[in-house]
């Protein structure tokens, strides 16, 4: 490998990791706090105006695999609303009676009954507020993933703060 | 139902009105792509307007095309 090469470093993973958790906080660790607060404010305004259109279904591990796939990348955002999705579901699940568990056989009918008991709740997400309300969470995630290779690439070519804007130095020197 | 609770229950939204969200998800997306793209922040706000209204004047013509060929063809 030459001098130029790209090496894997604790740095670089550190920055994945934080850029995933928190989206902006690899930004802000390699030193570029300003885009770090935009991308903060921005990813997490997206995702939570989606889950304020769909409410607590909007993050939906066993309906929307794909969608759902897209929302983990929003880090904390993602997990919080899967969390919040899980105690639904299980609190849901939990009030169903003797009768209803007994036709538990099959997932289709569990399916079917939780349904049933979403709809009754009024916490079922239906069209066409679901396309755009799981939209707006699944792409605040897709962008937190772009923003997780920015800060990775960042890491591993060893920039940390902000370049200085392009200009003539020789001026500069001159004043 | 007792109530309706913000981050709980879903919005009842018509077509109409979730079109007009269109506007903040083109503008989230052009300004988290700027944010990483841009090398000079001051220029920031101009360069995430223009892209905005690219994404739009594009969603908008594909929107159009989508129309013409299914009133055309379908």
């Amino acid at each position: 490998m030459g001098n130029g090469a790209i090496k894997s470093s604790p740095r670089a993973l550190l920055a994945l990791l934080l850029a995933w958790l928190a989206p902006g906080a690899g930004h802000v660790y390699l030193g570029r706090r300003a885009r770090g607060i935009i991308i903060f404010l921005t990813i997490g305004a997206t995702f939570w105006i989606g889950v304020a259109m769909g409410g607590v279904m909007t993050v939906d591990s066993r309906n929307e695999q794909w969608w759902f796939v897209a929302d983990m990348f929003a880090g904390v955002h993602g997990l919080v609303s899967w969390q919040r999705q899980e105690q639904v579901w299980n609190r849901l699940l939990g009030e169903a009676d003797a009768a209803e568990r007994a036709g538990w056989g099959d997932p289709a009918g569990q399916q079917a009954l939780m349904d049933k008991r979403l709809s009754e709740a009024g916490l079922a997400l239906v069209a066409p507020t679901d396309t755009v309300a799981r939209a707006f969470a699944g792409v605040a995630g897709l962008l937190n993933l772009m923003c997780i290779f920015d800060a990775v690439l960042l890491a591993l070519m060893r920039v940390g703060g902000e370049t200085p804007p392009k200009g003539p130095p020789a001026r500069r020197q001159q004043q | 139902m007792t109530g309706w609770t913000l981050f709980y229950h879903p919005m009842t939204l018509s077509f109409n009105e979730l079109l007009w969200m269109l506007l903040p998800l083109c503008a989230s997306v052009a300004i988290t792509y700027k944010t990483i793209r841009t090398g000079n922040l001051r220029r920031l706000p101009l360069e995430i307007l223009q892209l905005s209204l690219y994404l739009l004047v594009g969603l908008a013509g594909l929107g159009a095309g989508l129309y013409i060929i299914q009133r055309l063809w379908l």
